[in-house]
């Protein structure tokens, strides 16, 4: 199977002040398309850190990150920019809706960036994967009116819209409570299955981790040799 | 819908609805901008109105659109003051305008050119005693004994005042002598038969009283006249706000002057109308009162003292019925004599406050102005001017009054009022150039006297040597070239006897100081001026050229200055909202981070960030800028029905009137707001950038 990520001697420094945090060392990944992977660990292990290089929102300091077996780390920030909007879809930890905008055009958003399509391929799109997140009642309402699952529905719908390889999420359960989590793990899930679409996603819930199909576990910044369920 | 349109409205809806989540802030700009916009549209129409209106101000009554004069000149061109010593500007001459004429008028764009001198000189006269004593002349050489009994007994009156004046004057005086004899020479007058009926009233008396009488009654100011020399013909073809208000217009060709209304109300009109007219002016027309009002109650202790401006006019008929009318109304004095009677009644006739201001003004004009003199110069009288001619000499004119003029919608104007108008040849007489009528007129007094030209090198010979001359008079001359100079010395001399016309020719070439350009286009002023320079130049004519803002002297200023204040004042502004702006946006960005970094990582270039920040400013901007905007045009229309009152004369001279219609300027309106817009959006521009600096990690800011 190709790898659709494939991270190779990577390493993550901040400067702090005059010290420097060594948030990444030594990280080699590989992971392969359709792949519903979760990456684990303790806060600071440095699992948002290791999504930002893989979602192109960060570069490292060494070593390389592939996506699709391209080489990101030097790409200027326009390119990245462009890598992120066509092949990866994003989920937050707080949903990151853009408040002003209604559910409709917080999912239409990634599209009207794309600039390639017509008002109907939206309209199409977008009802589409209102109806797959179950929010067709929600769709003219703005985020503030919606519950946290709601919110984290309408973030998977706008994350998918774009069709990408991709869809990373940052701890997209650790806002909600049990079972709204475990709903949206299952809707991840689904949408894994039918789409075949490459899920990573963070978290440190065991409940969660449960549910993927491959963890990657983080400690120190180091990844801890893993284990295939 | 296209996919680039749809941005557009993404855009847009995003950057609404930021806007109106952080009303405040938006509120806050947009009132700036709205202000400032309020204020470049106001103070741009207004700017636009009044240089129209002072444009028409001083092109329709003295300037051309351009003005030409000497480039050796000393000093600036200012029609309407402020350069030169003692309001005397020395700008040079054109000794022969004609040439300079020909260039000019050949430019297609030239319509008139006119030429002109402006100058100032003392306008000689007697004090009321001088006026009754020549009216008793003229009434001599009548010959009805009626006029003249009349005309004596007037004299006779004003001579019993002349002595209540010295019986007071001798207590404050240290010079009894003096006094003495004056009162020896008033006796003499006020003597009976001094001023009988029939033969005894003889050349001899009349001196007496013109030398040694007259001056009792005190000497007047001198009053300065400015003037400007014309061709009559082409100044009335070219200055549309010239009219005749009384008297009859200076025809070409003839001798003489047109004074100026507000000339002749200002400093040739009785003391006691001058001061009821001004009171009446900042009273009724102004709303003003003396209580409380400094210079009002100046004015009105002035008017309680003028009695005798009244007094010194009137005869013993007059008097006695005007004590009666005084009296009639409750104004009445116990004392037996008549002058010192009338003079308490007319003192306090003159003692106004604001409950019987308007009733005694209308009651002065209605019952005391018919009987006094209310005019020191009425058209149709012989005035005799007085200048010091350039080369130093006195010049003697005398120049009948043929009209009193008014600038049309001027009428209240110091500015437009102070220049009186005569024909070119007079002028140039009065500026100390010989014409030929003067240089006839002194060839014939010479020939009179005998008096011969002598050479400088022989004039020791001639006055006191052996060189034997046949003449009893002889003028000193350097040399035979500088015979004008000589000539000129001898002007003092001349008791004037000038032709009151003159050639027509005369003024068609010959001195001026500067001259009048009336374009046929206005519009294209700035490239004819440039023109002209050049075809004046290539031509060797060393000559300035000027508009007719900078012609007019520091009145022409005034748009500029106005028009600096405007931009400063639209600077500031609009600095501060550029403050403002960047500050909020980069405050706004500090809050919407999170935001920012989320559309960022989903895939929003730098650009989408910078557009969306330039959209939120633009969208404030043009609101705001358009609301000022269509305020200012509210304000410009409501302005303009009712009119903006000019608040003082200098005020009414830069309206040409009493009031300003503005108008709103639609090409102001439009462009003002678009470039404000425009001016807020670039603004932000640096915000914006710096906005667009947030990360796309900086989406997840609150973890880790």
């Amino acid at each position: 199977m190709t790898a659709v990520v494939r991270i190779a001697g990577v390493e993550k420094v901040y400067p702090l002040g005059k010290t420097e945090v060594r948030a990444l060392s030594g990280i080699d990944i590989a992971i392969d398309e359709g792949e519903f992977t979760t990456i684990a660990g303790p806060s600071g292990c440095g699992k948002s850190t290791l999504l930002n290089l893989i979602g192109c929102m960060d570069v490292p300091t060494k070593g390389e990150v592939y996506i699709e077996g391209q080489p990101v780390a030097k790409l200027p920030d326009r390119d990245l920019t462009r890598l992120r909007l066509e092949k990866l879809g994003f989920i937050f930890q707080s949903f990151n809706l853009i408040p002003v905008l209604t559910v409709f055009q917080n999912i239409e958003f990634p599209l009207l960036l794309q600039g390639r399509w017509s008002r109907a391929q939206r309209q199409e799109k977008v009802a589409s994967l209102l109806a797959e997140v179950d929010l067709v009642k929600q769709q003219n309402q703005r985020s503030s009116e919606l519950s946290g699952g709601q919110r984290q529905r309408v973030a998977i719908a706008r994350a998918l819209v774009t069709n990408p390889r991709i869809v990373l999420a940052d701890e997209p359960t650790a806002n909600l409570d049990s079972a709204t989590g475990e709903r949206i793990i299952e809707l991840m899930k689904n949408i894994n299955k039918t789409h075949k679409t490459t899920f990573i996603f963070s978290t440190h819930d065991p409940q969660v981790m449960r549910q993927a199909g491959r963890i990657i576990r983080l400690k120190d910044g180091h990844v801890v040799p893993e284990q295939r369920s | 819908m296209s996919s680039d349109l749809a941005q557009f409205r993404l855009i847009a809806a995003v950057a609404l609805r930021n806007l109106w989540l952080d009303r405040l802030r938006t509120f806050i700009i947009g009132g700036l901008i709205a202000a400032g916009a309020f204020l470049a549209v106001i103070g741009l129409s207004l700017l636009l109105d009044v240089q129209a209106s002072m444009r028409a101000s001083i092109t329709q009554s003295i300037a051309g659109d351009l003005q030409i004069y000497s480039a050796s000149a000393k000093d600036k061109l200012a029609l309407f003051g402020g350069s030169g010593f003692m309001g005397r500007a020395d700008i040079g001459s054109l000794p022969d305008f004609s040439p300079y004429k020909d260039a000019v008028i050949s430019h297609p764009n030239v319509a008139a050119f006119v030429p002109m001198g402006l100058d100032m000189a003392v306008l000689s006269r007697g004090n009321e005693l001088d006026d009754a004593i020549d009216s008793l002349r003229v009434a001599l050489k009548g010959g009805d004994p009626g006029i003249v009994s009349g005309r004596a007994e007037q004299i006779k009156f004003q001579l019993e005042q002349v002595k209540l004046e010295l019986a007071a004057r001798r207590l404050l005086s240290a010079d009894q002598a003096e006094l003495d004899q004056q009162e020896k020479d008033l006796a003499r007058a006020l003597a009976p038969d001094f001023l009988a009926l029939g033969a005894t009233i003889d050349e001899e008396r009349l001196q007496f009283l013109e030398t040694k009488i007259a001056p009792l009654s005190g000497e007047k100011l001198p009053t300065y006249l400015q003037y400007i020399g014309t061709d009559i013909a082409a100044y009335k073809a070219n200055f549309p706000k010239f009219r005749i208000v009384e008297g009859t217009v200076l025809e070409p060709g003839q001798r003489g002057i047109m004074l100026s209304r507000k000339v002749r109300e200002e400093l040739l009109k009785n003391g006691v109308a001058k001061l009821f007219d001004k009171l009446h002016k900042r009273i009724v027309k102004r709303g003003g009162k003396i209580v409380g009002d400094e210079e009002n109650q100046r004015f009105a202790i002035d008017l309680s003292k003028q009695y005798q401006q009244i007094l010194s006019y009137l005869d013993r008929p007059n008097a006695e019925e005007l004590s009666a009318k005084l009296a009639a109304r409750g104004i009445k004095d116990e004392n037996v004599d008549l002058v010192q009677r009338l003079s308490q009644q007319i003192s306090a006739f003159l003692t106004v406050d604001d409950s019987n201001f308007l009733e005694r003004y209308q009651w002065f004009y209605e019952h005391i102005a018919p009987k006094i003199k209310l005019y020191e110069v009425t058209p149709g009288q012989t005035i005799t001017i007085r200048n010091y001619t350039r080369s130093g000499y006195i010049k003697t004119l005398p120049l009948k009054v043929y009209g009193i003029y008014n600038f049309d919608g001027l009428e209240d104007s110091d500015l437009a009022g102070v220049l009186n108008i005569m024909d070119l040849v007079s002028f140039r007489e009065l500026y100390g150039q010989m014409t030929d009528a003067s240089r006839k007129e002194l060839d014939a007094m010479r020939a009179q006297v005998g008096m011969k030209d002598v050479k400088s090198e022989d004039a020791e010979a001639a006055l006191f040597g052996d060189v034997a001359t046949d003449s009893t008079t002889v003028a000193v001359s350097p040399s035979a070239d500088d015979a004008n100079a000589l000539d000129a010395t001898q002007v003092l001399l001349v008791k004037p006897t000038l032709a009151d016309t003159f050639d027509l020719a005369e003024v068609q070439n010959g001195l001026a100081l500067n001259a009048a350009i009336r374009l046929k286009d206005p519009s294209q002023q700035a490239r004819t001026e440039s023109e002209l320079r050049s075809d004046l130049e290539k031509r060797g004519f060393k000559v300035n050229i000027v508009d007719w803002q900078q012609a007019s002297g520091i009145v022409g200023q005034f748009v500029n200055i106005v028009g600096g204040t405007l931009v400063f004042a639209l600077i500031v502004i609009f600095l501060v909202a550029f403050v403002i702006i960047n500050n909020s946006i980069i405050v706004g960005t500090l809050n919407r981070t999170r935001e920012i970094g989320t559309m960022r990582a989903i895939g929003a270039q730098r650009s989408f960030i910078v557009a969306l920040f330039l959209a939120e400013t633009g969208i404030t901007g043009m609101f705001g800028a358009f609301g000022g905007a269509g305020l200012a045009v509210a304000a410009v229309v409501a302005a303009g029905r009712r009119g903006i009152p000019a608040a003082n004369d200098v005020v009414t001279f830069i309206f040409s009137g009493p009031r300003l219609y503005p108008a709103v300027h639609w090409q102001i309106v439009t462009l003002v707001p678009l470039l404000i817009t425009l001016f807020a959006t670039l603004a932000s521009v640096y915000a914006a950038r710096h906005a667009a600096k947030v990360q796309p990690a900086d989406a997840t800011q609150e973890k880790e």
